[in-house]
């Protein structure tokens, strides 16, 4: 085992174990402390693959700002009580047969998957600022602008369902 | 094995061990200190002295509260532009080598975003009172 | 791509038309006047790309390979910006009294349609995903628009965490693809490239399958598909359940028509052909069981989807075909029937009552317009049907398939007659919300007419594939 090897194993274990618990501890608050775990544990990935930009901004957007944004909605919720409907055992059941099928599909696919024809040529340093930003402004500039027309979109979203209807207000008064 | 999943040469690893270390120093600087001052400092708990701190005023409640929408608002429109300042680091480093081209897409792109910024100027979204 | 352009500088115009004009009816005027803008530069390309295509000069790649065009993709959208132009005026009225931002209603209208010009002419699935997402969030945020209804904010919620769960998984299914292929070109997909399946390969395809499936709500993925339509503001069901529905669905049809073509047949007919099944049998079905109009058109609606599931198992020239004509078969009827529906009060089956007494022009429409969805011959949902089934029949074993959409179809006369037997056959008083104007008359007028003229003479509607 290589020094690779041994960094790859000890973050897909974080990454794993700490995804899990996103999804099994029961304080909300505690789910988003694990997952901002799991997104370091990615950006740690990101790093072994010589993605230094990626890693970045993952921690800086991820981590930073969608975490925020997180924690504020569950802020607003109040979640004093334990106010968790309870699904029937016969949901939970469904849902465990139906997931462990999905993860029975995926794992016998990818065991017979052949990775060999991923065209491997130069991409060490696809992740690099340098070379990501050459592709972005090059190659994807259309995806780039749509990006930007989904963002004023979200933004004009954010509007309507977050103002509040004044006019309306004084009207009915 | 797992070799398809890296596809950095092996010494990009051995590059980082200076960020390590000085994440490694980092954590233990302020463990031991917190550890330290856990150690050595007074300890007197009475009941009033454990309560959250709300600026001296008596507790009410307790931090769960519904509050107000303004704050989502800002937090979202925080993370759109977030985003967008994001996308300007690959640009600044290809500043030169992108040429005309380039800077029109960005120009683009930031007109579409001084568009918004404007419209949500003048919405009010970032007046507090109202 | 001059439409493409326009629907984002339509879109930013309305937002600040939004800042500054006050008065409500003059945001639906100027969105009218927009939309028409819109139709006429769908309009100049599709004569633009004919002309330099006549002189061999037009390139159906832009963007490097981004988008691919042809005179099939831009007169979809001809065609589906001038249905959104008729919506307009057809459901203007209603949109502003949703709530108070009518100008950003329209201005989302708009980035929708920027993500269904962006659906009809992907060529890489980046720009599929990028598409998809331009048309899905204003969606979420418009069937939550009606702030003062709980049921509107429960639907754009539901919509929301479960379209954001369907995105997760068709960026997964891009992903697989992408490891299998490594290439997000849609024409650049060869599932036997080493000789045998490239099983990842088909794992993406499946991931796909199911989020495009719950964005066109194929069962069993439909299951947000009768709150969110009977949550949100009618008038915007009207546009998401016809416009947004049928763009994705020729997106579909695309990705699989182009994309996985060299994919076993047999395994596509298996696998959306139990699709189809499920969606035609659930969605005609439950759709009998429904007292109120509006959640008969949400399951209608479904059991449409699964007529158009057929283009997807097609995937030949005569599905492309049948696709235009189902498109606009559907989307017309359905604007119909949701402009009848938004004038009345009473939005179950005894709201119907009476109507031909009544208003018999409003009677008249709707019973065109729902014998179009039932598939009657002389309207155009006849030939919608049969066009899409014979795509479907020149694919290996799909006969069982077909005759059970027909036994299906027959199941949805019962629903839709019912209507039609309550506004001719039964007596009551049905109370109009709003008066209906001479301009409401002339639309629907228009779509009416369309409904049948198409009906006799689809080929109208091939003129330029």
């Amino acid at each position: 085992m290589s020094l690779h090897d041994i960094i790859f194993w000890i973050l897909s274990l974080w990454a794993i174990v700490c995804a899990i618990f996103v999804v099994i501890s029961r304080n909300p608050v505690n789910s988003v402390l694990f997952l901002i775990a799991t997104f370091f544990a990615i950006s740690g990935h990101y790093i072994l693959m010589n993605a230094q930009f990626l890693a970045i901004v993952n921690i800086i957007v991820y981590a930073g700002a969608i975490m925020v944004l997180f924690l504020f909605v569950i802020m607003l919720m109040n979640l004093n009580t334990d106010t968790e409907p309870q699904k029937s055992r016969l949901v939970h059941f469904a849902a465990l047969i139906s997931a462990g099928s999905l993860l029975l599909v995926v794992l016998s696919a990818f065991r017979k998957a052949e990775l060999t024809q991923i065209p491997v040529t130069d991409a060490g340093d696809i992740g690099l600022i340098k070379v990501l930003g050459k592709t972005l402004f090059d190659h994807y500039v259309l995806p780039f602008e749509l990006s930007s027309v989904l963002f004023l979109a979200a933004m004009v979203g954010a509007m309507v369902i977050g103002r509040k209807e004044v006019v309306e207000e004084k009207s009915t008064k | 094995m797992c070799n398809f999943l890296w596809l950095a040469s092996t010494e990009g690893i051995g590059s980082y061990a200076p960020v390590l270390i000085q994440l490694l120093i980092a954590g233990a600087v302020v463990s031991l200190l917190m550890l330290l001052t856990h150690i050595l400092g007074p300890k007197r708990k009475t009941k009033d002295k454990l309560i959250n701190f709300e600026s001296g005023i008596e507790q009410i409640g307790n931090a769960r509260k519904p509050m107000g929408v303004k704050y989502f608002i800002v937090a979202i429109l925080f993370v759109l532009f977030d985003v967008e300042v994001i996308f300007f680091y690959p640009y600044a480093v290809n500043f030169r080598e992108l040429g005309t081209e380039g800077f029109l897409a960005v120009l683009m792109f930031v007109a579409l975003f001084v568009c918004g910024f404007v419209y949500v100027i003048k919405k009010g979204a970032l007046k507090w009172e109202d | 791509m001059k439409p493409l352009i326009a629907t984002a500088v339509f879109a930013i115009l309305m937002m600040f038309a939004a800042l500054t004009v006050k008065e409500k009816k003059s945001f639906t005027h100027f969105a009218a006047i927009l939309m028409l803008g819109l139709v006429g530069l769908n309009v100049w390309e599709l004569a633009d790309y004919n002309r330099l295509l006549a002189s061999a000069q037009a390139s159906p790649d832009l963007f490097g390979k981004m988008l691919r065009v042809d005179n099939y993709a831009l007169w979809f959208n001809v065609l589906m910006s001038s249905c959104s132009f008729f919506y307009i005026l057809l459901v203007g009225r209603s949109i502003e009294k949703v709530g108070v931002h009518v100008g950003e209603y329209y201005a989302l209208h708009f980035f929708i349609l920027c993500g269904v010009f962006l659906l009809s002419t992907y060529n890489n699935l980046l720009i599929l995903f990028l598409g998809i997402e331009i048309l899905s969030i204003p969606q979420y945020i418009l069937s939550g628009s009606d702030k003062r209804n709980l049921k509107s904010s429960e639907a754009s919620l539901k919509y929301f965490l479960m379209g954001a769960f369907s995105t997760g998984i068709l960026l997964m299914g891009i992903v697989l693809l992408y490891g299998a292929m490594g290439t997000f070109d849609i024409h650049g997909f060869n599932f036997y490239a080493t000789g045998t399946l490239n099983i990842m390969g088909v794992v993406g395809v499946l991931f796909m399958l199911v989020a495009l499936g719950f964005k066109v709500s194929a069962a069993p993925m439909h299951f947000w598909t009768p709150d969110v339509y009977d949550g949100s503001p009618t008038p915007f069901t009207a546009f998401m359940a016809t416009i947004v529905k049928v763009s994705v669905f020729f997106a579909f049809m695309r990705l699989f028509m182009e994309g996985f073509a060299n994919l076993d047949p047999y395994w596509k007919v298996t696998v959306l052909g139990t699709i189809t099944v499920l969606t035609l049998l659930i969605g005609n079905i439950t759709a009998v069981y429904q007292q109120s109009v509006k959640r008969m058109l949400a399951y209608s609606s479904i059991a449409q989807a699964g007529f158009m599931m057929f283009v997807v198992i097609g995937s030949n020239a005569m599905a492309m075909k049948g696709m235009i004509i189902y498109a606009v078969a559907y989307t017309l009827a359905t604007v119909g029937i949701f402009g009848v529906l938004l004038k009345l009060k009473d939005y179950t089956y005894d709201g119907f009552n009476g109507l031909a007494k009544k208003h018999p022009f409003l009677a008249l429409i709707a019973s065109i317009c729902l014998m179009s969805l039932a598939g009657i011959p002389l309207t155009a949902g006849f030939f919608a049907k049969w066009f899409v089934i014979a795509a479907a029949l020149e694919q290996p074993g799909t006969f069982w398939l077909v005759i059970f959409a027909l036994v299906m179809a027959a199941v949805s006369l019962y629903y839709y007659f019912k209507v039609i037997m309550a506004m001719y056959f039964k007596t009551g008083e049905p109370e109009l919300i709003t008066p209906v104007t001479t301009m409401d008359k002339v639309v629907m007028a228009i779509i009416g007419s369309a409904v049948i003229v198409f009906g006799i003479a689809p080929d109208m509607l091939l003129a330029w594939i």
